[in-house]
């Protein structure tokens, strides 16, 4: 997905990021049976583990879990809140915050996702509190077919209210210009 | 769906099949994925915004290609077992309303210590492979 905006700097800003957290994220909600019924029902998905107290134990977990695809769910925060202010006519909807993208300047105007890599580890129980620790782990610059840029790697790790890690995932953004604006840039130097 | 069966890592082989699953996609289902998903990103929901970006039409996202993903698997596996890992997910067409998509999965690696299996997985429209991804999962042993 191509994303015409992102944070502006140069190289050596983009720099300065790298190993350093650039988003934290808390869910909106805590894990709940009706958010994993309303989730399930979207993909016609029945599984006795996300809703029956004794199946989930007899199949080794403490209690009711959530999906495993859950955590990313769980861990975006609210898109508004009781201290944000009101939406005004003409406001830009919200959209998920990618760290790397919207948080960390690059000298870019165009961003997409390369690839994606998830890893679980506890599982969500009902009651759980997602946050999402967001890490840019390195900068690998490249020339493309669409343009110049690099790839940006944003390190994410789901904990719960316990501190335990419930997933970590590695999404890979690369930040770029297309050739046209290089030679319009070039065009204005001269 | 019969949650009797359990597949135990003795069971599986490589090149074993896993019994595909398929879905109809359909703006109120992208509408209600989005709604549970908490994914409110407007090219998965809203037309003309998607058209603008390249999309022929609102498209499904990751979250409800993961989730698919996930239920292929728990229903093949049962109830015990765990997903453990998806990568190299990569999205190579859009899955859009009015298509009726299939999710389906092949072993290609056995982990014998981590008691686990990598499967091949794939999302396709009719022919046309929309989505793969790799993933491995942790089955129970018998003994």
């Amino acid at each position: 997905m191509t994303t015409e905006w992102g944070k502006w700097g140069e190289w050596e800003e983009t720099k300065t990021f790298v190993n350093k957290v650039v988003g934290v994220s808390i869910g909106a909600d805590a894990v709940e049976k009706g958010a994993i019924r309303r989730w399930l029902e979207s993909k016609q998905f029945d599984c006795p583990i996300y809703r029956d107290e004794e199946a989930a134990k007899s199949a080794g977990y403490k209690g009711i879990v959530a999906p495993v695809t859950m955590a990313q769910t769980f861990g975006i925060g609210p898109y508004w809140k009781p201290s944000d202010p009101l939406a005004k006519a003409g406001d830009e909807p919200k959209q998920i915050n990618i760290p790397v993208i919207f948080d960390v300047p690059a000298p870019c105007t165009l961003s997409f996702a390369t690839d994606i890599e998830v890893e679980y580890f506890t599982p969500m129980l009902l009651g759980d509190e997602i946050k999402i620790t967001s890490k840019l782990l390195d900068i690998t610059h490249k020339e493309m077919r669409v343009g110049k840029g690099a790839f940006l790697r944003q390190e994410d790790t789901y904990t719960n209210q316990n501190g335990e890690v419930v997933a970590i995932s590695v999404l890979t953004i690369f930040r770029f210009n297309p050739p046209e604006n290089v030679t319009e840039l070039k065009k204005r130097e001269h | 769906m019969d949650w009797d069966h359990q597949i135990y890592f003795e069971d599986v082989h490589i090149d074993s099949i896993i019994k595909p699953i398929s879905i109809p996609i359909t703006l109120q289902r992208l509408v209600m994925e989005a709604g549970s998903n908490r994914d409110f990103s407007l090219m998965h929901h809203d037309n003309d915004v998607a058209k603008i970006t390249g999309a022929p039409d609102a498209f499904a996202n990751t979250f409800f290609i993961m989730g698919m993903f996930e239920r292929l698997v728990r229903e093949w596996m049962g109830l015990k077992g765990s997903l453990k890992k998806i990568k190299s997910l990569r999205m190579t067409n859009f899955n859009c309303p009015g298509s009726v998509v299939t999710i389906s999965g092949t072993i290609v690696e056995l982990l014998e210590e981590q008691s686990a299996v990598v499967i091949n997985l794939a999302m396709a429209n009719q022919d046309i492979t929309t989505v793969t991804a790799e993933v491995t999962v942790i089955l129970p042993r018998r003994i």
